[in-house]
Formats: structure tokens, sequence, C-alpha cells
């Protein structure tokens, strides 16, 4: 007793109101985390959920999972690829709005604050907005495209193996763009102007100041927007299972969605506990080394 | 840039066309289903497309109140309830976690904000499966309760993140002259600091709400019964079953985004800092 009453006599007792958050947290999250490993390492299935006794079967689960036509690997192959090339094209365009709207004409607060909703819309429309907008017969961008005489025939986007990946990331295109235009924005609101002025009257061009002031007092920002977008790209889940749920012959199919479909729609638990933790290791160590990242670049 | 330099006349007007251009471009998608929504589900199949409806059909939004299996008005209030309860619980552990984590220093902090830090990057699949599991076990499977407990997590370590910085630059001497005036720590967190960090706290509400709204995984798997299924999930099992009806797809999803545009149109510069300063710094 009297260990713990000199305990929270000093700034000690700053835990106390951490430690509901805190409970709850391990709780809802950090036991579930322990739980799916259990799990990945056990024979649950629609018959084995509700017994007590559960198999432990070792690391079949993953052999199995590698064995199985090796949709595992298709999933992990396909989610990389999705997170690449969205977040390549997200920043570039997102870079290049946050310059153009970081130009002081009259537009250029409120314009951007609208360009912020498609970030905000639930990924569930998003992903029903873009379906419709691929669909083949009904779809605008067929309709658009045969109009400006690209193609004449209309394209079959979310049923054709080859064109389904494409659709999906650029809608999550569309929604990353806001993310990384207003971090690069407030990244850039951060370089003085004094080195802008200084720079105009040593007679630099614009190219010379993009690339010799903004690019590198920018690059902890780009370091970050990039290893965010990377992280938020990674798990997505809800968009691609909406738009084409993993489809055609798993041509869409992401780590998030594989797991998902092992576990509620085939029953099979243990393999898509094993699925999630597979990106759950990626995202653990790409996120470790974000959080090394900020923590020696930042203050503490 | 140049953010400070003025710019000519004629500069300025080809920047706002260009802006205004650059806008009606990227937020088009959403012009179109509002245009669809308001068509006849004849209309939409029409070749060339119109771009605003000949004949005003608005029975799409009608249909459902009376008839149908998937009434879009209770998934929506379904979906009210779920992001408000994710809400709640985000902001009331959220508010005192964050003024600890801020103000005093105790064993183990930094292993605490780290956790924090983690966990706003984890996978929804991560959890899937054993709360699944878990909440069949507490009787909570298929109870709005369900949904509730696991959209908080997302909300709680964003909200502690945020509201951190908040308390962190409230200076000593208003905490120290609370003190004087004969508040001990609970009461001069609760009287004097938290009226200080209202708008951190907004930021956060309107964060964990809007992560319980876009939520589809936790509400689908979650929640069997399609009368108690938020209206995310509701669109999706609709798909499912009736296949792609698009004026009333498209319907569902303008009556999804109203509170969301609401948000953004009464809240917008919360929104930005709630964008900016929860991502970049830790």
């Amino acid at each position: 007793m009297k260990g713990i009453k000199k305990y929270f006599k000093y700034d000690n007792v700053g835990i106390l109101f951490v430690l509901p958050a805190l409970i709850y947290m391990l709780v809802f999250v950090g036991y579930p985390i322990i739980y799916n490993f259990v799990l990945s390492f056990q024979d649950v299935t629609v018959r084995t959920l509700r017994s007590n006794v559960k198999e432990f079967v070792g690391l079949d689960n993953y052999i199995n999972l590698f064995k199985q036509d090796n949709i595992l690997m298709t999933s992990l192959w396909n989610t990389l690829f999705f997170t690449v090339v969205c977040i390549l094209f997200q920043f570039v365009v997102g870079f290049a709005l946050a310059v153009f709207f970081n130009k002081n004409f009259k537009f250029a607060k409120p314009v951007r604050g609208l360009l912020l909703i498609p970030w905000m819309i639930p990924m569930t429309i998003t992903g029903l907005m873009f379906k419709f907008m691929f669909s083949t017969d009904v779809g605008i961008i067929n309709f658009f495209l045969r109009s400006l005489g690209i193609i004449h025939k209309n394209i079959d986007w979310l049923t054709n193996p080859t064109t389904a990946m494409f659709a999906v990331i650029f809608a999550n295109f569309w929604i990353g763009i806001p993310f990384n235009m207003i971090l690069i924005a407030t990244g850039l609101t951060t370089i003085p102007k004094e080195l802008y002025e200084s720079a105009a009257i040593d007679g630099a061009g614009k190219f010379q100041t993009f690339r010799k002031i903004t690019v590198p007092l920018l690059k902890p920002t780009m370091e970050s927007v990039l290893i965010l977008g990377f992280i938020y790209t990674f798990k997505v889940y809800d968009l691609v299972y909406v738009m084409t749920s993993g489809g055609p012959v798993n041509s869409t199919q992401l780590l998030s969605t594989y797991s998902y479909k092992l576990s509620f729609e085939m029953f099979k638990y243990s393999e898509g506990a094993a699925v999630a933790n597979v990106l759950f290791v990626i995202l653990f160590i790409v996120s470790s080394i974000y959080l090394k990242f900020i923590y020696t670049e930042g203050e503490e | 840039m140049d953010s400070d330099l003025k710019l000519s006349k004629t500069k300025n007007t080809v920047y706002c066309v260009i802006s205004i251009v650059l806008l009606c471009v990227l937020l088009f998608p959403l012009y179109w289903i509002f245009v669809t929504s308001l068509k006849t589900e004849k209309e939409i199949f029409q070749i060339p497309p119109t771009f605003w409806p000949e004949v005003l059909n608005t029975k799409s939004y009608l249909a459902q109140v009376k008839s149908g299996d998937f009434n879009m008005f209770r998934s929506f209030g379904n979906s009210m309830v779920i992001s408000v309860g994710a809400m709640l619980i985000s902001i009331v552990l959220a508010v005192p976690a964050s003024y600890g984590i801020a103000k005093y220093h105790f064993k183990g902090k930094r292993a605490v904000i780290l956790g924090f830090l983690v966990t706003q990057m984890l996978p929804v699949s991560v959890l899937l499966t054993p709360l699944f599991i878990t909440f069949q076990k507490m009787n909570l499977y298929n109870t709005w309760w369900s949904t509730i407990l696991s959209d908080a997590t997302i909300g709680i370590p964003f909200s502690v993140l945020i509201l951190k910085n908040f308390f962190a630059t409230i200076p000593k001497e208003i905490e120290e002259a609370a003190y004087i005036d004969g508040c001990n720590k609970f009461t001069g967190f609760i009287k004097v600091l938290i009226p200080i960090a209202k708008p951190g706290v907004v930021v956060c509400g309107i964060f964990s709400f809007l992560y319980g709204w876009g939520d589809l995984a936790y509400g689908m798997t979650f929640i069997l019964d399609q009368e108690k299924r938020p209206i995310t999930a509701g669109i999706f099992n609709f798909i499912g079953q009736y296949g792609t009806k698009w004026s009333y797809l498209t319907a569902f999803a303008v009556v999804t985004i109203i509170p969301v545009a609401l948000i953004f149109i009464l809240m917008q510069k919360y929104i930005i800092s709630g964008m900016t300063s929860g991502a970049v710094k830790g």
C-alpha cells in the first residue's frame, strides 16, 4: 500500500488520467492482436468456432495458404502494386495542387478547402460511385472516352482482370489527393519567405528555387506523407471490397479483402487470421520505421 | 512558394479560372451521383447521358420510406447511433488520457504514446476475426454495441494524439492559477483546462464521428440483422440482393453524404487542423 501511495505522490498521478483509455485499448485492440496470432496457429472453422478446445496446428495455416493456388502471394503482390501506384500518383498530383494553391489568388483558400471533400466521403460511397462511373454500359467514363475518340468499344473495366486493378487504383487515387495536398501545403507554409526573397534577389530562376529551396526544406514533410500514404493505402479494404470484392479471378484481391473472404465468406477463421497477420507484420515494420523516423527528426 | 507576393490582376483571374476548372473536375463524381439520384432508371441508361435530369424523379428517395427490405432512413438512424456512441466513448476516454500524457511524466509514458501511434496504423483486418469471436462470446454480436466499441478503437488513438498537442500548449501558469484558486488536479482539469482545449475536443469529436460514419467492415461483420445495420453495410447488402439499381443506390449515397457535407460546411477549419496536426507529428 505504501509503495502505491508513494508512486502516485508525484507526477506519476498522471497515469490515472491515461488508465481508462489504456485499458480500453488493451481490451479491444491489444487482446485481439494476440488472439489473432493464437487463432492463426489453431484450426478454427465454422464447425469448431463454438467448442472450447481448439486444435493447435502450428504453422499449417500459413503453409496451406502458400499452397492453395498461392492466392496469398497474388494478394501480397496486388497490395504492393496497388499501394505504390496509388501513392505515386497521389503524391505528384497532391504536390502540384499544393504548390498551385499556395499562390496568393482570391479563390485559393476556399477552393482548396472544397477539394478536401473526397477525403471525408465514406469509402463505401466512393466505391459505389466509381463502380457506377466505371460500369460498362451506363458508365460515364466509357462515355467520355468514346466521345474523345480514345476508345471505340466500351471497356468492361470492373469485370475484366486486366483493367479492374486500374479502376480501383483510380478510385483510391481520387480519395488520396486531398490528403497529400493538404499535408504538403502545410509543409510549404513552414518554409521561411525570406529564403525565397533572397533567392529572387540573387537572381535564381523559378525551377532553381524549387529545386534548391522547396525540395530540400520539404524533405521531412514529403517523407512523412509518403510513409503515411503507404500505411493508409496498404490497408485499404472497403473501397476495393465494394467495387470488385477482390475479383475478377483475384485480380484485385488485396491482403485485406482476401483475409475477409477467408474468414467471413469461407468461414476459415484461422486462415483469415493468418492472412491478416501477414498484413499486420508488414504494416508494423513500416510503422516502426516511420515512428523511428519522426522521433529522431522531431523533438523527443 | 511566392505566397505573399501580390499577383497581377490578369494572373489572379487566370488562377481563379484554373482553380474552378480543377474543382469541377475533381468534384465531378459527387455531382454525377447527385444528378443520377434524381433521374428515372430509364434516363440513367440513356445514351448520350443527360447532365441534368429531363424528368425530375424523387421517387428513389421516397420509395424506401414505405417498402423494401432496406429502409434507408432507419439505417441512417442506426449509423447515427453507432457513430455518436463511438464518438462519445472516444472523447470521454481520450480527453483525460491526452491531458495525462501532455502534463505529467510517469513511467512508461513513451511506450503509451508509441502504443497509440501504432494502433492508429493498424488494419481493421487484424481485429475483425478475433473481435467477431469475442463479441459472440460476450453476447454483443448482432448488437449496436459491437460496432460502437470497435469504431471507438479508431477514434481514441487519433483523439489522444491530437489533444495531447493541444494540452501541451496550455501554459503551466493557467494550471497553477487554478490550484491557487482552490482547485485540485481533477477539478482544475475539468473546470479550467477542458474549456481551453475545446477546439481540440471539437476536432476529435468530428473525426471520431466520421470514422464511425464511414465504417463498413465492423458494421457488416458484427451486425447480422438488416434492421440494426449502419447505412454503409445496408447499402452493401442492397447491392448483393438487388444488384445495381443505380437510381436507388445513388440516392442512398447522397443521403449518406449529407451529414459529411454538413460537417464540412459548418466546421471546415477544424477539419483542416485535424488532417494536418494529427497526421504528421506524433
